[in-house]
């Protein structure tokens, strides 16, 4: 820690290695209940605190009661959110996914060629098409969409949906 | 994300950090400047040892005992937000609160009336004075705080508060004539702990994690997220 204190990455990046199964044990230990997925948000929590208050490391002391005490805030604190989430959280089992009015379908799941699909996607132009492709095929972010294309956030936005307001006519149409 | 892009993302905008001081010379510090600045306001104030030139052997030790107090809740505060601290100092600052104010009980008269020292609506100056002289030495004394680790934001700043309390009981002790102890254990011990009480609900507003704000960060710059 002292070491990554002085801004050394490679120190740091192994002290977070080193770290992180042993707080991961931690938090299994103490959370037996808790999903995967709960223990991951915990570890990646702590992890993130241990970043920002990585300066309130004194190099003279022990490292472990420090990344403890940091531990132990974080599982008090994310008991806490639990509980409150839990309060106010209504469990419920089955639940059709959509409403069984066909009115209501109106476009969910309702383009059943898909050649026809592939074929207005390939029909777009080159920006659009790279839009659809990257945010709704690939399922990227914006963020990294746009980093993929060299294009920004909002250019890509635009783009989306003019994509969208195309397809929507050119299925519409063929769908008449 | 999963925990070892997040690891790769934290590395990677690693920056150099100076360790934060021991909370030791930190709360000394905080003092040197709050001592300073509390100077400047009861010089400043007209009464100015008015009063304290008869002062008794009793109001200097209830000034000394809130002087003490002062440095040792500063000193609490600090170590609060420091992970793995031994947490005795909390028990120091309690000890010292409780002596300032038994300093004060024992520098009273022992025939004072209650109804008249609740009366005394002079001190509604001192009150002022401590709370709106205090606040800039809060502001400064939370912003230093909020460097550290927010482990237990009531316990840090109740003790905040305290600290401030205590110093600025003293600047309006020495800046204002009162008439006997009984009235300054009345008020200001009031005033200082309706400060703690306030500081202690109102602490997790002010200390909080910024891991979200960590988080933020990592997203912007590696794209994860939107």
């Amino acid at each position: 820690m002292r070491a990554a204190q002085q801004g050394d990455r490679v120190s740091y990046k192994e002290l977070l290695r080193t770290i992180t199964p042993r707080i991961r044990q931690l938090i299994r230990r103490q959370r037996g209940f808790a999903g995967t997925a709960e223990v991951e948000d915990l570890v990646q929590d702590v992890l993130l605190s241990v970043h920002t208050v990585r300066a309130t490391y004194d190099p003279a002391r022990p490292f472990v009661p420090w990344l403890l005490a940091i531990v132990r805030n974080r599982l008090v604190d994310g008991a806490r959110r639990y509980a409150r989430i839990s309060r106010r959280e209504i469990y419920v089992d089955e639940e059709d996914v959509t409403f069984s009015e066909p009115a209501t379908n109106d476009d969910i799941g309702d383009v059943e060629d898909a050649a026809a699909l592939h074929a207005a996607v390939r029909a777009l132009p080159e920006g659009q098409r790279q839009a659809i492709e990257l945010l709704k095929l690939k399922e990227l972010s914006l963020k990294e969409a746009a980093e993929v294309s060299g294009t920004s956030v909002g250019a890509l936005k635009v783009a989306t949906h003019r994509a969208m307001s195309t397809l929507r006519r050119t299925l519409g149409k063929r769908r008449e | 994300m999963n925990t070892n892009d997040l690891i790769e993302d934290l590395a990677r905008g690693l920056e150099p950090i100076a360790p934060l001081w021991r909370p030791g010379r930190r709360a000394a510090a905080w003092s040197l400047g709050a001592a300073v600045y509390l100077g400047v306001l009861v010089v400043g104030m007209s009464a100015v040892n008015s009063h304290t030139g008869g002062a008794g052997a009793g109001f200097w030790v209830s000034q000394i005992a809130a002087v003490v107090m002062g440095l040792l809740a500063s000193r609490a505060a600090f170590a609060s937000v420091v992970p793995g601290l031994p947490q005795h100092s909390r028990v120091w600052a309690a000890l010292a609160a409780l002596v300032w104010l038994g300093t004060l009980v024992a520098a009273s008269p022992r025939d004072f009336d209650w109804a008249t020292v609740l009366a005394a609506s002079h001190e509604w100056i001192c009150v002022g004075f401590i709370v709106v002289g205090g606040a800039p030495l809060m502001l400064v004394l939370a912003v230093m705080l909020r460097h550290g680790a927010p482990l237990s934001p009531a316990t840090t700043a109740a003790f905040a508060a305290l600290s401030v309390g205590a110093l600025a009981n003293v600047g309006a002790c020495l800046s204002l004539p009162h008439a006997n102890s009984a009235i300054t254990f009345a008020w200001h011990g009031g005033v200082v702990l309706a400060l703690v009480a306030v500081a202690a609900l109102t602490g997790h507003l002010v200390f909080v994690w910024s891991a979200a704000r960590s988080r933020s960060i990592v997203d912007g710059r590696a794209g994860y997220g939107t």
